[in-house]
């Protein structure tokens, strides 16, 4: 039988504690009001004023459009105009251009005599995401450019209207804030608890303990109770920080929100608390929660890095990162206004993992010395 | 009276190694039992074992009536426990660590708050209810460990070394509690490595190496030591064992301080020897007298008979 | 101030030692900068292939199908669904089996064919704004060099491009060489506090100052094992990848070293005073982390600083791992040498000397020198 009043005396006296731990309350509540604040102010993926330089060896009125279009688009700023490819050289070199457009002599005159002129964009290859977003709005400027001259001022035959739904201008912050909230849930709670059990080990209270009636599940949910809370907690002032501070929309639930985070912060407690039992010492399990939620956490949940775009082997493995799921349910949620009609996949596996990783705490958790 | 613990060929081994050995022991109701034994004889572990912590590799435990193995959580709840490093919490209060204990032992309500003040009285800690426990002096912790352990007034108690690392004033008065606790019934069984103490046991066993090498009470094992012993004092100690040792008739010598502990075959043959030979090797002989076996002589010439103590 | 070489070199011995008998710190030293290279070097992607994009052509001529086969053909893009009705495409969005969708009015090939700007929509999901960006910038590409296309006569202007560097545009190319940035600090600083404040923890410090060895030389005795070892990760990690990632170094290892050395420094330093803070491998452990999240999310590693706001970029220029990376990544793709990247190697020198100037001072504080 489980008895609500030992499971009290286990929430209460963890709950006790963690009020006296600095540590562990600034891990707790400051740590993710500064992740959130700096990820939302500070990082962006967002590449625009790409700064290049020309190498114009034409110099002429039709030269100086096409240098005149890619300036007036805002992916690119205009560093200055080179005179010899050595300069080009250096600039690349040192990275403070990312492309040199190098428009040939003969430039006008193929281009008026139908012949075809032909520019040259050298672009820096080595950040290629930059350089990928550089090469094709120059190309496109380009495109735009030459279909004007042929139509002579009539519009281009085809022009794509692009809009992008859900995050209209394709704002960094509103891609990033609500997976921080996966990510920062994530490892905190891992961190919190991992240190719990193993406290207990290496004071020596474990042994009192195992001396009492109290049940093995009964101190595993005793001990996840104030985390539940903190992380709930935590999940509410990172959503406020995110609505008020950066724009970000809450289109969809807050209840379902909610809800599915309560699930998600279960299973992450729960494998802190795996870690603590199965290793006894602070250190060890600091260390060995941070290396497995930090660096899956952040890296294969979809939070910065496409998973789509990972090779297959990673790809399989994100499956196993319960943060990937919740990610996708927080973007859905803040920014599509989506249900669980359409989020029940992420629902299933948030639960398959909590249900998982409770059962395999409260079996490695052994109060007893062998 | 049934015996409230009965130990049946307890036996507990860790790969290789014979923690503890065929241990068979029945403690009655109301006793001081006391284990005796160096370090690593296998006290702690066999406690362990009585109390459901660490199940038995052969043998059975049985507690209040109850099969240790078979109903671990039953048993607990019918003992109290204190292990042998301080293990509350010592960022709880004082009332806080015993509103603990309560919860877990489901002491609620009114009872509760009987049992609390009671605890507190005990251990003389009602002005320190509010202070955090680890910035209590080691004597006050281990009163309010035992009283934690009672706080739900079990009918059997085990203490593992209760007072270890405690300055005598404060162990007496701990002994003088426990004294109290078995005079109302309360079943005692206390692992301790001093013999001062041990002399206020109803019974003692005795360890080494795993094994139950004695089992009497204080005054029987006194008893049971026939060979007389001599005290040797000198003004050189070391030097005089070597010497004293080496004489015929002399079974063995032990170092107190400054004082030699000799077990002789015959006092007085031994007398003559050992005047002898230390008046020969030049060192000065002060004291020569036959005293009463002391619980550490007659442990110290048990273990001898066993073949020596466990190293470290 | 003596130092005696020899007892140093004792230390520093018996410091090795103990390091490669732990376990753990094998662990740590060999085979956690591996894992991270492997994950840093495939995870870390933003390129982008094989969108999935749902259309819906309402025209249904060749013409369209024309356009769809050109956006399909750049290989940057799959149909992943075909419809004729708007809702489908809301849908598809919605659960994410699309991230682009193509929306070609009826009409589209009269308006072509006669002339007159035809209009299609794209409509992109922006939740992801990288892989959003990236992808609407290859669309908006392939759109207008098909309508510049369709204008030939007379013939328009063609852009040919060139990446030099990473020819492929590969983007684990820019990640592996960075990785060696985060994993050479991490390791100085985490080696240096750890293995200062185990010593206290076990009580051997205490065994240590009342010898004769002075302050400088125990510092000295902590500090030079783990630059040993830093160097020897930095040539593991480099030779990692080199052979298996593939990455070239086209520029000299000694160029690559003499950034290094500082950057080692300037980690050992922090170590040191991390050290002075903490009395438990545990605190040691948690303040490692808590300066190392900060130094790689403001360093280039995952996140460009050019598109940080001008005070954070500013700020960055305090962080030795934003210097260090610049040169790591330059010597390797572009084979730079001193000259290109003179500001970077002064500010690392400085830093390492300030560094190491106010952990000393820390340390022999700390010590009671």
């Amino acid at each position: 039988m489980i008895s609500p009043t030992r499971l009290g005396a286990i929430a209460r006296k963890e709950l006790l504690q963690l009020r006296r731990d600095v540590r562990s309350l600034i891990l707790a509540f400051l740590l993710p009001l500064v992740l959130t604040m700096v990820f939302g102010a500070a990082i962006s993926l967002d590449v625009r004023e790409i700064p290049f330089a020309v190498l114009d060896r034409d110099r002429s009125p039709a030269s100086r459009e096409l240098v005149e279009a890619f300036t007036a688009s805002s992916y690119f700023t205009l560093l200055g105009e080179l005179d010899r490819p050595a300069d080009a050289d250096r600039l690349l070199r040192r990275g403070e251009a990312r492309l040199i457009l190098s428009i040939p002599p003969a430039y006008a005159r193929d281009l008026s005599s139908g012949r075809g002129a032909r520019v040259q964009a050298l672009v820096d290859g080595s950040d290629a995401n930059t350089a990928t977003i550089a090469i094709n709005y120059a190309d496109a400027i380009t495109a735009g450019v030459a279909a004007r001259a042929a139509g002579a001022g009539q519009p281009s035959p085809i022009t794509a209207e692009a809009r992008v739904w859900y995050n209209e201008a394709l704002e960094s912050a509103r891609t990033i804030v609500p997976g921080l909230v996966a990510v920062i849930m994530a490892i905190i709670a891992a961190m919190l608890t991992a240190l719990t059990i193993a406290r207990e080990w290496e004071r020596g209270t474990m042994e009192q303990l195992a001396a009492t009636p109290v049940r093995r599940v009964e101190v595993v949910v005793g001990k996840l109770v104030p985390y539940v809370a903190i992380g709930l907690i935590d999940l509410a002032m990172v959503t406020l920080l995110g609505v008020l501070v950066f724009d970000v929309p809450l289109r969809g639930n807050v209840l379902l929100l909610a809800g599915i985070a309560l699930v998600f912060i279960i299973g992450m407690l729960s494998f802190g608390i795996l870690i603590s039992s199965a290793l006894k010492s602070q250190l060890l399990a600091t260390q060995i929660a941070l290396m497995a939620t930090y660096l899956p956490t952040f890296l294969l949940s979809g939070f910065i890095f496409a998973i789509a775009n990972m090779p297959l082997v990673l790809r399989a493995l994100s499956y196993l990162v319960p943060a990937r799921y919740f990610v996708v349910v927080t973007r859905g949620i803040f920014l599509k206004d989506v249900g669980l009609g359409v989020l029940w996949p992420q629902v299933l596996g948030l639960v398959i993992y909590a249900a998982v990783a409770f059962a395999l705490a409260v079996r490695a958790f052994r109060k007893e010395l062998a | 009276m049934p015996d409230t613990i009965i130990a049946d060929g307890l036996t507990r081994r860790f790969g290789d190694f014979v923690a503890v050995d065929q241990i068979s022991f029945g403690v009655r109701p109301g006793e001081i039992f006391g284990f005796l034994g160096p370090n690593g004889a296998g006290k702690t572990t066999t406690i362990r074992m009585l109390t459901g912590l660490l199940p038995p590799t052969s043998g059975r435990a049985q507690v209040a009536g109850l099969d240790v193995a078979r109903e671990p959580r039953e048993v607990k709840r019918r003992i109290g426990y204190m292990s042998q490093l301080f293990s509350l919490y010592g960022d709880l209060t004082v009332e806080e660590n015993i509103e603990f204990f309560g919860g877990l032992y489901e002491v609620t309500g009114e009872r509760w708050t009987a049992r609390r003040d009671w605890v507190l009285e005990n251990a003389g800690l009602g002005a320190l209810r509010h202070r955090p426990t680890g910035t209590l002096p080691l004597g006050l912790k281990q009163r309010l460990a035992l009283g934690c352990a009672l706080i739900h007034e079990p009918s059997i108690l085990f203490l593992d070394e209760p007072t270890s690392g405690v300055d005598p004033i404060s162990r007496r008065n701990f002994w003088a509690l426990i004294g109290e606790f078995a005079r109302r019934g309360t079943t005692v069984l206390v692992t301790t490595h001093y013999m001062d103490e041990a002399e206020h046991c109803d019974r003692l066993a005795l360890m080494n190496r795993g094994r139950l090498i004695g089992l009497d009470t204080p005054a029987g094992l006194r008893r049971s030591m026939t060979d007389p012993i001599l005290a040797v004092t000198t003004a050189n100690a070391p030097a005089a064992v070597r010497v004293v040792r080496e004489l015929e008739g002399v079974r063995d010598v032990t170092m107190f301080g400054r004082v030699l502990h000799a077990v002789v075959e015959n006092e007085g043959s031994a007398r003559g020897a050992i005047t002898t030979r230390l008046g020969q090797a030049g060192i000065a002989l002060s004291h020569l007298d036959r005293i009463e076996p002391s619980l550490e002589d007659v442990f110290a010439e048990w273990i001898r008979r066993e073949g020596g103590a466990v190293a470290g | 101030m003596r130092i005696s070489g020899a007892r140093v070199g004792r230390m520093v011995h018996k410091e090795l030692r103990q390091m490669f008998r732990d376990i753990r710190m094998r662990g740590l030293i060999f085979v956690a900068p591996l894992i991270q290279l492997v994950v840093f070097g495939y995870a870390v992607s933003t390129d982008v292939r094989q969108v999935p994009t749902f259309v819906v052509d309402y025209d249904r001529t060749p013409a369209s199908r024309q356009l769809v086969d050109w956006i399909t053909a750049s290989g940057y893009f799959r149909v992943s669904g075909v419809s004729d009705r708007s809702g489908d495409l809301r849908a598809a969005l919605e659960d994410r089996s699309a991230t682009v969708a193509l929306e070609i009015p009826r009409g589209y090939a009269d308006d072509v064919a006669a002339g007159r700007a035809a209009a299609v929509q794209v409509l992109v999901d922006g939740t992801d704004s990288n892989t959003g960006n990236i992808a609407l910038s290859y669309i908006v590409r392939i759109v207008q060099r098909a309508g510049a296309d369709m204008v030939r006569a007379p013939a328009g202007v063609s852009l040919e491009a060139r990446a030099w560097y990473n020819p492929a545009l590969e983007s684990r190319v820019y990640n592996v060489p960075a990785v060696m940035g985060l994993l050479l600090l991490l390791i100085t600083m985490l080696l240096t506090a750890l293995g200062v404040v185990r010593e206290r923890e076990i009580g051997t410090w205490d065994q240590l100052l009342v010898s004769p060895v002075s302050a400088t030389e125990l510092m000295l005795g902590k500090v030079i094992p783990v630059a040993l070892v830093g160097l020897l990760d930095l040539v593991l990690v480099s030779t990692a990848a080199i052979l298996w990632f593939q990455i070239p170094l086209r520029g000299s290892p000694l160029v690559l070293l003499a950034a290094a050395l500082p950057f080692l420094i300037a980690g050992l330093s922090i170590g040191l005073i991390i050290s002075t803070l903490s009395n438990t491998q545990q605190e040691a452990f948690m303040s490692s982390f808590l300066v190392l999240l900060p130094a790689l999310i403001f360093s280039g590693f995952m996140f460009p600083v050019s598109s940080m706001p001008q005070a954070f970029q500013h700020a960055t220029l305090l962080n030795p791992v934003r210097h260090f990376l610049v040169v790591v990544r330059s010597v390797f793709l572009k084979g730079t040498g001193f000259a290109d990247h003179w500001e970077q190697y002064l500010a690392l020198y400085a830093m390492a000397g300030a560094g190491l100037w106010f952990g000393v001072s820390r340390f022999r504080r700390m010590v009671g020198a």
